[in-house]
C-alpha cells in the first residue's frame, strides 16, 4: 500500500517537474520571439534561455531537468532564432561555438542553483535535528534530575527504617515501651511514605517523550472520586473529608487509575498543608462540556506569585514546608501532565476566608447505551 | 481458636512471614506453600477453607494453580499481586479467584478480605433459591421483585439482571468481562461504558452512593458485599 503510494507520488513529482520545465522554456521562447520582433540581438535571447535554465534548476528536484533544459534551450534557439530559421542547420561559422558556450553556461548556472538549493535543505534539516537533540537532552536532563532527587529522597526513609529495625533487633528489650512504640510508628510512617512515593513514580514512568501513555475510556466520575476518597481516608484516618457530589451521573473521558492518582495527590496536599482538625472538601460541578473537580482546604493558602510555580517539577514551596522531604514536588507536576494529556486544565484559587482550592477539568463523555 | 484453615502460597519469605504472623495473631490456623505444585497438593490433602495465593510463583503460574484447584474445589481464593500485574489479576479473577490484594497491602486490608469471605461462607449455608436477603436489600427471584427495606424498587430488566448476577456472586469480585458476557453474551464496543452507566443508575436506586453494598474496583470490575 505505502509502496504503491510512494510510486504514485514519485510519478506525480516527475510530471510536475517536467511541466514546470516545459512552461518555463516556452515562456523564454515567447519572450525571445518578442525580443526578436523588437530587434534585439541574439545574445539577449541566449541570456533569456540561461535564466530559464536557472529558474528550472531552482524549481525542479533533479539535476536532469537542468541538463535537459540546457540542451532543449540550445536546440530551440538554433531552430527558431538562427538563420536559416525553422531548421537545425546554422550558416554562420560562429554558431557552433555560441551553442556550446550557451550550453555550458546554462549547465553551470543550473548546477550551481541546484547545489544552492540542496545546501539550504540540508541546513534546514540540520537545524531541525539540532532542535530535536536539544529537546531530547532536556528530557534527559529532567529524567536525570528526577532520578537524583528521587534516589536522595528514597535514601532518607530507608535509612530510618533499616536503622530503626536494627535497633529493635539488637537491643529491643533495653528500650522502654514508649521508645519502642515511637520506633514502630516511625518505621510505619516512613514506609507508608515510600509506598506513596513509589506509586507516583510508577505513574511518572508512563510519561514518555513528555507525553503520557493513556488508557482513556468512558468512566463514571463518582466511581473515580469515591476511590480517591477511600484511599485518602485510609492514609489519613483522622481527617474529616467532605464529599460534595453532583446529583446526576457524570460520564467522563478518563484514564481512571491516573485520575484517581491525581485526586489522591491533591487531597494529600490539602491534608498536608492544613490543620489537623480542619475539613478537606472534594466537590464536583459542571461547566459547559467539562466536569470540574475541586479539592479545597482551610490551610494557609498559596500566594499569587507561587500559584503558577507550584506546578513546576520539584518545586516544594521553599520556605513554607519545613519538612520538604515529605513533599517531593513531583505531585502537582505529575497531576498537571496527567490532566493536560486528558485535554483538561488545572488551576489554583483561594478558598474564602482562608485556604487553597485546586481544581481541574475533564471532558464529559458520551455513552450510547447497550440495552 | 478460629476454625478456618488458611493455605498461604507465597515464595517471598518476608511477605509470607507477614501474612502468617497476622494470621497467628488473629487466631487463624494456617499451612504454607512456597511453590504452585505444592499448593495444589496441600489444597487437595488438607482441604483449606481459604487460599491466599501469590501470582508470581517460582515453578508454575498462579493462574495455573487456580485452574487446577477449580477442577475439583470452590474454595475461596484471594490472590496477591503487584500493581504492574493488573492484567494477570483480571485473568486470575476470570479463572475463578474470588478476591485480590495488591502489593503493598496493609495487614488490616488482609484481615478485612478474610472476614468478607468468612462471612460469606458462614451465611451461604442457609442460602435460599427463591429469595436473596442482604442488609436492607431483598430480591424475590420468583416474582422478580426487589425491595429496599419495605419499599419496592423499580429496576429496568438489565438493572435487575445485573443485580441478580452480583447477588449470586456476593463477596466475589466480578470482572467487567465476566459481567458483560453474562449480560449481553457477545461484547460490543460500548459494553463497558454501558455497564458503568447501568451500575451507576442501579447504585442510585439502591441509595448506595457510598458503595457500601456494591464496590467499584477501578479497572477490574464490581463486587457486592455481604452486609
Amino acid at each position: 500500500m505505502s509502496d504503491k503510494k510512494k510510486k504514485k507520488n514519485a510519478y506525480i513529482s516527475v510530471l510536475k517537474d517536467f511541466g514546470i520545465s516545459l512552461i518555463i522554456l516556452a515562456a523564454a521562447t515567447i519572450a525571445g520571439y518578442l525580443f526578436k520582433l523588437g530587434g534585439l540581438t541574439d545574445s539577449n535571447i541566449i541570456m533569456l534561455y540561461i535564466i530559464a535554465v536557472l529558474v528550472i534548476s531552482i524549481l525542479t528536484s533533479k539535476i536532469y531537468y537542468c541538463l535537459g533544459s540546457s540542451i532543449v534551450g540550445v536546440l530551440v534557439f538554433n531552430y527558431l532564432f538562427t538563420y536559416p530559421e525553422f531548421s537545425f542547420s546554422a550558416h554562420d561559422a560562429g554558431y557552433p561555438v555560441t551553442f556550446l558556450t550557451m550550453f555550458i553556461t546554462a549547465l553551470i548556472a543550473g548546477t550551481l542553483a541546484n547545489k544552492l538549493k540542496r545546501n539550504t535543505l540540508i541546513a534546514e534539516q540540520n537545524a531541525r535535528e539540532k532542535e530535536e537533540a536539544a529537546l531530547l537532552a532536556q528530557n534527559e536532563q529532567l529524567r536525570a534530575n528526577m532520578l537524583r532527587t528521587i534516589s536522595h529522597d528514597l535514601r532518607t526513609p530507608l535509612t530510618s527504617i533499616s536503622g530503626n529495625a536494627s535497633t529493635l533487633i539488637s537491643g529491643g528489650t533495653a528500650l522502654d515501651e514508649t521508645a519502642r512504640q515511637q520506633i514502630y510508628t516511625d518505621i510505619f510512617s516512613e514506609s507508608m511514605w515510600l509506598i506513596e512515593m513509589v506509586e507516583n513514580l510508577l505513574y511518572a514512568t508512563r510519561i514518555e517523550d513528555g507525553r503520557m501513555q493513556l488508557n482513556i475510556s468512558v468512566e463514571i466520575l463518582d466511581d473515580i472520586v469515591q476511590e480517591a476518597v477511600r484511599h485518602t481516608e485510609r492514609t489519613h484516618p483522622k481527617r474529616n473529608i467532605i464529599v460534595d457530589m453532583y446529583d446526576e451521573i457524570i460520564p467522563v473521558m478518563a484514564d481512571a487509575n491516573l485520575i484517581v492518582q491525581v485526586i489522591v495527590n491533591l487531597m494529600d496536599n490539602a491534608v498536608k498543608y492544613s490543620d489537623e482538625d480542619s475539613d478537606v472538601t472534594v466537590s464536583v460541578h459542571l461547566e459547559n462540556e467539562y466536569a470540574v473537580i475541586s479539592v479545597s482546604d482551610h490551610g494557609t493558602g498559596i500566594s499569587d506569585e507561587e500559584k503558577e510555580k507550584v506546578f513546576d517539577m520539584f518545586y516544594t514551596g521553599g520556605s513554607r514546608s519545613s519538612d520538604s522531604r515529605r513533599s517531593l514536588g513531583l505531585g502537582l507536576a505529575l497531576c498537571r501532565s496527567i490532566i493536560t494529556s486528558h485535554s483538561g486544565s488545572v488551576y489554583v484559587s483561594d478558598n474564602i476566608p482562608n485556604g487553597t482550592i485546586v481544581s481541574f477539568t475533564l471532558p464529559i463523555g458520551e455513552v450510547d447505551l447497550n440495552e | 481458636m478460629n476454625e478456618f484453615l488458611v493455605l498461604v502460597v507465597e515464595d517471598d519469605k518476608p511477605i509470607r512471614n507477614l501474612i502468617t504472623t497476622t494470621l497467628k495473631m488473629n487466631d487463624y490456623r494456617f499451612i504454607t506453600a512456597v511453590k504452585g505444585n505444592e499448593a495444589i497438593m496441600l489444597s487437595a490433602s488438607h482441604k483449606p477453607d481459604i487460599i491466599i495465593l501469590d501470582l508470581g510463583l517460582p515453578d508454575i503460574d498462579g493462574v495455573e494453580v487456580i485452574e487446577h484447584i477449580r477442577t475439583w474445589s470452590d474454595v475461596p481464593i484471594i490472590i496477591v499481586s503487584a500493581r504492574s500485574e493488573d492484567r494477570d489479576k483480571i485473568t486470575a479473577l476470570d479463572k475463578g479467584a474470588d478476591d485480590y490484594l495488591t502489593k503493598p497491602f496493609s495487614v488490616d486490608e488482609l484481615l478485612a478480605r478474610l472476614r468478607v469471605i468468612q462471612r460469606r461462607l458462614m451465611k451461604s449455608e442457609n442460602i435460599s433459591v427463591t429469595e436473596f436477603v442482604n442488609g436492607r436489600l431483598r430480591i424475590d427471584y420468583v416474582s422478580g421483585c426487589v425491595h429496599l427495606d419495605d419499599e419496592e424498587l423499580h429496576l429496568t430488566p438489565i438493572e435487575y439482571r445485573l443485580l441478580c448476577l452480583l447477588a449470586k456472586n456476593v463477596g466475589k469480585v466480578l470482572t467487567h468481562k465476566y459481567i458483560i458476557q453474562s449480560l449481553w453474551g457477545t461484547p460490543a464496543d460500548n459494553s463497558e461504558a454501558s455497564l458503568r452507566v447501568f451500575m451507576a443508575t442501579l447504585r442510585k436506586k439502591l441509595s448506595d452512593s457510598s458503595q457500601a453494598l456494591i464496590q467499584t474496583h477501578i479497572g477490574i470490575g464490581y463486587r457486592m458485599m455481604k452486609l
